[in-house]
């Protein structure tokens, strides 16, 4: 008897389960059929208890840069709290650069190593993510839109969280935080920071030494070289496309005249450069150099509440606005763990993860869910945040640059390194 | 009959154990070998061929990178040694030379991170020095446009290399000075009236040299391919050969494993240069003639560069130590901006916070160690027992525990790790303890093996006499006459594992994280505060632990003969 209806209910599984996956992974009943979306909610729900019954007890390692104390602070909390919620470990493995998580990925693939995978989760965006969809080291198409949080994302009216540096992320990645490109500076010693890449040049002319930014691949350099070319670059809608050598070649030109005018008033004459951002944030303290610089938009005010800024630095970002893009959640196609990683996912994109981190004294990171989709007491609860002294507001953020095509960034790297990262 | 069965049996098992010992170091070769010259059918490379090393010299700056690797490898172990010797030779025979031990044992067990980080504290524009001397010297309001470190020679990186193993060659200096009536040398050369200096040149040294020629190779071949310390101080653009190696082979680009793996063969070269070029710098200074010159013209009388060249070396010392107290003051301070000396407030609170958040780090790195010390140990004393029994005596045998530390560290990994991900052997834990024993053992070895083998003979035939097994006879009278020695190996095994950065980096994969690897993540994120605290507690547990050998031993040894 038990077993006839097990394996009923085995049955009755196996076909909700497919079914759920035909309507799933199809983004027009996922997202634009509203009477189905009821519906739907049903069938998550089902399809999610399934989900959570394979997540119990299991070990994810999380891959994920960790160079921010506050960051490692916040995914330690939320990993207590899904240890305690859902019985899942979450490993958080500190890396310094995620393309060598892709590249071990990549290298499990060729050797064969088709499950098992060492990486159950990536923090990743951009030219990394391009790559694992190139290579397909990805979890299946559109698995983020089965995981019940996601009703409070805006994925019409906010685009960017389906788009990856322009390109479409097929619902195979997870939005999990905002950034934008921002600088800061000690309003105590200067009184007009140079607010474009023009300006920027006269300064650093002007103030020989006083101004670095981390040393190309690192994400944040290469993201100063990417703004200063959009800033300078005639045509911008060239960026949004493919990068083709020999036709596109000349277009970098602006970018390399600029550099090469600066490089030699750079701070140590652009000899040495700092490993990332969060080196900027000491030389700044120290008045070695004059400006810093974050993608996060709350670094400022984190680093003045833990005492390693003056409480006189404030923000500002460029005339003309400056690069913003989403980061995102992924999964390797290789995890044996993906239902405890999905279970882990939505934890961190629910109001409640996404406020704490958004919280200044926390991290910062801005959330990506959408008021309207939110129930009200969460929405008051994102009303009432105040944010940081040197953290600028939404009016003032408002102007935003769109990420270059990702082929763009190897380019620029590269580069880069060949003419001013190996003296001559 | 049955013992000739026996003893095959054991020499059967010793022969396998010596394989098991050392199949890391020759995977880890071939792992490196092949795809070296293109051959990795997994990604794709299935013929043999030299287009790695034709296309070698097309990778921006990397002649220079060579060149740093080849300067820094060479220079840094020949200042290294020539102020140990400087500061042996000053104060040898005097009352300070009994207590110079207990001084430097402290600076042998700091990991390399902590000198590179504690001068960086000290000699960066925003650093100690210039803070000490601002605004009332240099007018400075704020730091300087000038910088010393890292600068684009790799000078600072020599001089954090020469820091650390100043102390590791007077240590095994010492050492090597109690196998010869170096005392009785030294009389005799003073009693001829030569002054210190030439006494040490052509009486002391020369009969200290072959003793520690050895380790001289092994510091030349750590130093030229350091890692951990080169990514704090050597210069950026572009780094140490290293440092490529690792940036190739953290890329995502498909052959850069490739060019990784051809670039860690080219480091194996480069060590090979490096011992040849030492090599006939030595067969020179052998030569008689040479000797003869140096007689005639090395002056009798105090030599007068001596005395500025021994405080440079007391210099150097003080510098070191300098820097350390300096990282105990960033790892308590708060609010500490230019041009202050101080802190403006002092707080428990980095340390505390530091603490809760690594806990696991700490207790990873402390379990490791232990294990890994404990089974160096066991390995040695069997592998010498059964020598012993067997009565196999070849030098050359012992020659092969000590090759992990002649190739590479990270030539071997990246091979070691290659291979890993191609068998799919997933127990991070197990293979990190396997591969650090491989660097663990030499070290260990070279104190118990003279130790275990110089037990007098006499008190084992008595042993034997009394009907006491070959077992009774090492737990009841080998083992508790050399009870201190074992101890300090055991100290030594702790400290070199917990010290370790790139078998763990590699092998532990991020999956394991040793206190080392935190401290490196830190460094180069530049967060002085929680770099200060991870850099206490990297000084007080090898300290700890000395303290604690050193308590043991005074407790267990309760007669001295």
């Amino acid at each position: 008897m038990k077993n006839i209806k097990s394996k009923r209910n085995s049955y009755k599984l196996f076909f909700n389960f497919f079914f759920l996956i035909f309507i799933y992974c199809n983004p027009i009943f996922a997202l634009e059929n509203e009477s189905q979306s009821i519906e739907n909610n049903i069938k998550i729900n089902d399809n999610w208890k399934i989900i959570l019954n394979k997540a119990s007890g299991k070990t994810i390692f999380f891959h994920a840069w960790g160079g921010g104390k506050n960051i490692n602070s916040y995914i330690k909390w939320a990993s207590k709290e899904v240890m305690q919620r859902y019985n899942i470990k979450v490993n958080h493995v500190k890396i310094s650069d995620t393309s060598n998580v892709v590249a071990r990925i990549l290298s499990e693939k060729t050797a064969g190593k088709h499950k098992n995978g060492a990486v159950d989760l990536i923090w990743i965006n951009g030219e990394n993510f391009s790559f694992m969809q190139k290579h397909k080291l990805l979890f299946k198409d559109n698995w983020i839109m089965n995981l019940p949080e996601t009703n409070n994302m805006d994925f019409i009216s906010n685009p960017s969280l389906l788009n990856d540096f322009g390109i479409p992320t097929n619902g195979m990645e997870m939005p999990w935080g905002v950034s934008q490109l921002n600088f800061y500076y000690d309003s105590k010693y200067l009184k007009y920071p140079p607010k474009s890449a023009i300006e920027l040049k006269k300064y650093i002319i002007n103030n020989k030494g006083r101004f670095t930014f981390p040393q190309p691949p690192d994400f944040v350099g290469t993201s100063f070289l990417k703004q200063v070319l959009i800033e300078l670059i005639e045509d911008k809608s060239v960026l949004k496309s493919t990068y083709v050598k020999g036709r596109h070649e000349d277009l970098l030109t602006p970018l390399w005249t600029w550099l090469n005018d600066v490089t030699p008033f750079l701070w140590r004459k652009g000899i040495n450069y700092p490993t990332n951002y969060m080196s900027l944030t000491q030389l700044v303290a120290d008045r070695e150099i004059d400006i810093g610089m974050a993608f996060n938009i709350a670094h400022a005010s984190n680093a003045i509440s833990e005492g390693r800024l003056p409480k006189t630095i404030r923000g500002y970002i460029h005339k003309k606005g400056t690069l913003a893009n989403v980061h995102f959640l992924s999964i390797p196609y290789n995890s044996s763990k993906k239902a405890a990683s999905q279970v882990f996912i939505n934890f961190l994109i629910s109001p409640e993860a996404q406020i704490k981190k958004q919280n200044k004294d926390i991290w910062g990171d801005p959330s990506v869910l959408s008021m309207n989709k939110m129930l009200p007491e969460w929405k008051n609860k994102f009303k009432n945040l105040s944010k940081g002294i040197a953290t600028l507001s939404n009016e003032e953020l408002q102007l935003k640059l769109e990420e270059p095509h990702p082929s763009w960034v190897k380019v620029i790297e590269s580069k880069w390194i060949e003419k001013f990262g190996s003296s001559k | 009959m049955k013992t000739k069965y026996y003893n095959r049996l054991l020499k059967f098992i010793l022969f396998l154990f010596t394989l098991i010992i050392l199949s890391p170091t020759f995977i880890g070769f071939l792992g490196v070998l092949f795809p070296a010259f293109g051959y990795f059918p997994a990604l794709g490379g299935n013929y043999f061929s030299l287009n790695f090393f034709n296309d070698l010299f097309l990778i921006p700056g990397i002649k220079k990178s060579l060149l740093l690797s080849l300067f820094i490898g060479f220079f840094s172990t020949l200042l290294a040694l020539f102020f140990s010797q400087l500061i042996l030779l000053y104060i040898f025979n005097t009352k300070i030379f009994y207590y110079l031990k207990i001084i430097i044992s402290p600076l042998v067990a700091l990991p390399h991170i902590t000198m590179a980080v504690g001068l960086l504290f000290l000699l960066s524009p925003s650093g100690f020095i210039v803070r000490a001397l601002s605004p009332w010297l240099t007018g400075y309001d704020r730091p300087p446009d000038f910088y010393l470190i890292p600068d684009e020679f790799g000078l600072s990186l020599i001089l954090g290399l020469v820091l650390k193993e100043i102390p590791f060659f007077l240590l095994t200096s010492i050492a090597a000075l109690e196998q010869f009536p170096a005392n009785k040398l030294f009389n005799v050369g003073k009693s001829l009236q030569h002054s210190n200096f030439s006494t040490w040149c052509l009486i002391i040294f020369p009969n200290l040299y072959n003793k520690i020629r050895l380790v001289i190779f092994i510091v030349m071949a750590f130093t030229s391919s350091v890692i951990d310390m080169a990514l704090v101080l050597s210069p950026s653009t572009p780094s140490t050969l290293s440092i490529r190696i690792l940036q190739f082979y953290q890329s995502t680009e498909t052959n850069s494993i490739f060019i990784a793996s051809n670039l860690a063969l080219v480091q194996v070269i480069i060590i090979i240069i490096l011992m040849l070029t030492w090599k006939l710098i030595e067969m020179i200074i052998k030569h008689n003639y040479f000797f003869l010159f140096s007689i005639k013209f090395l002056p009798r009388k105090k030599y007068f560069l001596e005395k500025y060249f021994f405080s440079l070396g007391l210099f150097l010392i003080f510098l070191s130590i300098l820097g350390i107290i300096n990282s105990f003051f960033w790892g308590i301070g708060n609010n500490w901006y230019f041009p202050n000396v101080y802190p403006e407030t002092y707080t428990l609170d980095h340390i505390i916070s530091f603490f809760n958040e690594n806990k696991v780090i700490i207790l990873n790195s402390l379990s490791i160690a232990l294990i890994v010390s404990i089974l160096s140990i066991f390995i040695i004393i069997i592998w010498i027992e059964s020598c012993d029994y067997l009565s196999i005596n070849k030098p050359y045998l012992e020659f092969l525990i000590f090759i992990p530390l002649f190739i590479p560290q990270i030539s071997l990994l990246i091979g070691l790790q290659t291979f890993l991900i191609k068998v799919g052997f997933q127990n991070y834990f197990f293979s990190l303890i396997f591969i650090e024993i491989l660097y663990v053992i030499p070290y260990c070895l070279i104190l118990l093996g003279p130790a275990l083998r110089g037990i007098n003979k006499d008190f084992l035939s008595i042993g034997a006499s009394l009907g006491k097994t070959r077992i009774q006879r090492l737990f009841l009278i080998k083992i508790p006459l050399i009870v201190s020695t074992l101890l300090t190996s055991f100290a030594i095994g702790i400290i070199i594992s917990l010290s370790l950065y790139t078998p763990v980096y590699f092998i532990g994969a991020g999956r394991i994280t040793t206190l080392t690897v935190e401290t490196l993540n830190l460094a180069t994120s530049g967060l002085r505060q929680d770099l200060g605290v991870a850099t206490i507690f990297q000084i007080i547990i090898p300290i700890f632990i000395l303290l604690i050998v050193a308590y043991l031993n005074k407790k267990f040894t309760k007669w001295v003969f």
